[in-house]
């Protein structure tokens, strides 16, 4: 869970939309927007104990927020940036998702033929499905009203330190030393990263399902330089796999946005060649 | 008594075999006996001849009434058990958890949802399960004649819960069984399931 500075009451305003167990709103990191300059928005969910939302890759069940833009001519949204999930077990399965609240940065990548002096009204339909033991699915209409300045648009007072704690929650890309690799060893992948620390707690969760086992304890070998893991393979994974994409989290130092190539199995020689 | 001591040590050597064989595409499902709401034993492997779809189910679960209220699943089990295949709805919601229903509750729920499986499975212990390692509802999976699984994972590729979706959706079980039955290899033979998890007792 996140703790994001501000208690709930201090953020509260019309744009807030009712969900099961929760609320949902849109917010800017921007106080106005700047014709031709990107602003991130932000989708920030406030839900009661427990109840959670998920990652990109829900894990073993649930699914991933979505949104369907509505913006004027001229702008573009990007894709949903996913900060470092927890992982939510429920035996014999395991989730990754974010329990109580969470902000998710969006960005408004494209921002072209805005008139100034004007307000933009930026919208959004949401689908999420919101679980404790039970899901309820949850749809809203989120919207947000921007003016149009000609000037560089400030960061908003209101705002600001959630969308500080929200991007410092984002996975960091993986330095250049690290050097991950994973081994497929058949029925489990050994995952190396040269984090050049010893990190006995640090976990792996795929960007991509049915990769690994999830709920499979991940068996860590921690040297001095760095992290090793053995990932079960999902039973349902039928075909090789080249590249090992998604977050490793050491929960001292952060998350990291790690993309390892995967050694194949070494092949079966013929008897005779033994 | 005797048919109840016999049905014990079928679920404990089921639950033994749960940890020694996964299910797994392209191997022999796992053989299970499991009792249906009316109180009638089925074992997998006297459907051998026949192809066989696992339904795991749970009534409360939007994902599964996404498929229900619309009338999707039922269409499916008719579908396809007037082609000669067999359909076992399975529940394994540990009592007291969402979806866990009596016998009786689940004949209720069959009639009034006019729901067409061939048996509906009461696995409240979650032995059938843990054995076919059900992840969701719905997770489903297709046995062929053989006895060999060759489909495990989702309904379809629409991972919603909004109905809506049906409609522009793929059916993965549907794509299996024609393809299997017209003598081709399953072209989409996995799949993450999508949905509940399965409310297993902790």
């Amino acid at each position: 869970m996140l703790c994001l500075g501000l208690a709930p009451s201090a953020i509260a305003d019309e744009r807030r939309v009712s969900i099961p167990h929760g609320t949902v709103e849109l917010l800017s990191e921007q106080e106005s927007i700047q014709p031709g300059r990107a602003i991130l928005l932000g989708l920030h969910f406030l839900l009661e104990k427990d109840w959670h939302i998920y990652w990109i890759n829900p894990g073993d069940s649930g699914e991933p927020p979505r949104l369907e833009w509505h913006l004027p001519a001229g702008l573009r949204a990007g894709a949903i940036e996913w900060p470092a999930p927890s992982r939510l077990p429920i035996p014999p399965l395991m989730d990754y998702g974010y329990a109580g609240e969470v902000l998710l940065p969006v960005p408004i990548e494209k921002t072209a033929g805005l008139a100034v002096g004007t307000e933009t009204v930026l919208s959004a339909d949401l689908k999420a499905i919101v679980c404790r033991e039970v899901c309820i699915p949850a749809k809203a209409q989120l919207s947000l009203s921007l003016p149009v300045r000609a000037e560089r648009p400030r960061e908003s007072a209101a705002t600001v330190a959630m969308f500080r704690a929200a991007r410092k929650a984002l996975p960091k890309p993986e330095p250049a030393n690290w050097r991950p690799s994973a081994k497929d060893l058949g029925g489990s992948f050994e995952f190396a990263v040269n984090t050049g620390h010893s990190a006995p707690d640090a976990w792996f969760a795929p960007l991509e399902p049915l990769e690994i086992e999830d709920a499979a304890p991940q068996e860590s070998v921690s040297t001095v330089a760095g992290v090793r893991l053995i990932l079960k393979k999902s039973d349902q994974l039928l075909k090789p796999v080249s590249r090992l994409r998604g977050v490793l989290v050491l929960p001292s130092q952060g998350a990291y946005l790690i993309d390892a190539p995967v050694a194949p199995a070494p092949a079966k020689r013929p008897n005779k060649e033994q | 008594m005797k048919r109840g001591f016999a049905y014990v040590v079928t679920l404990v050597l089921m639950a033994l075999s749960a940890t020694a064989l996964a299910a797994s595409v392209g191997e022999p499902a796992p053989n299970f006996t499991a009792i249906d709401s009316n109180g009638k034993a089925h074992t997998l492997a006297a459907f051998h001849g026949k192809f066989v779809v696992l339904e795991w189910h749970n009534q409360g679960c939007p994902y599964t009434q996404k498929h229900y209220n619309s009338g999707n699943m039922e269409r499916l089990q008719k579908e396809w058990t007037q082609k000669g295949v067999v359909w076992l709805t399975v529940i394994s919601s540990a009592p007291g958890t969402q979806g866990y229903v009596t016998a009786e509750q689940e004949n209720d729920y069959l009639r009034r949802m006019n729901a067409a499986p061939t048996a509906a499975l009461l696995d409240p212990n979650g032995d059938l399960g843990h054995l076919y390692s059900a992840k969701t509802t719905p997770h489903m999976f297709i046995v062929n004649p053989d006895g060999v699984l060759i489909y495990a994972g989702a309904i379809d590729d629409k991972p919603t819960s909004d109905p809506a979706d049906i409609t522009s959706s793929r059916n993965y079980v549907s794509l299996a069984l024609n393809e299997a039955m017209s003598g081709k290899p399953v072209s989409t033979p996995t799949s993450r399931p999508y949905g509940c998890s399965v409310k297993y007792a902790h």
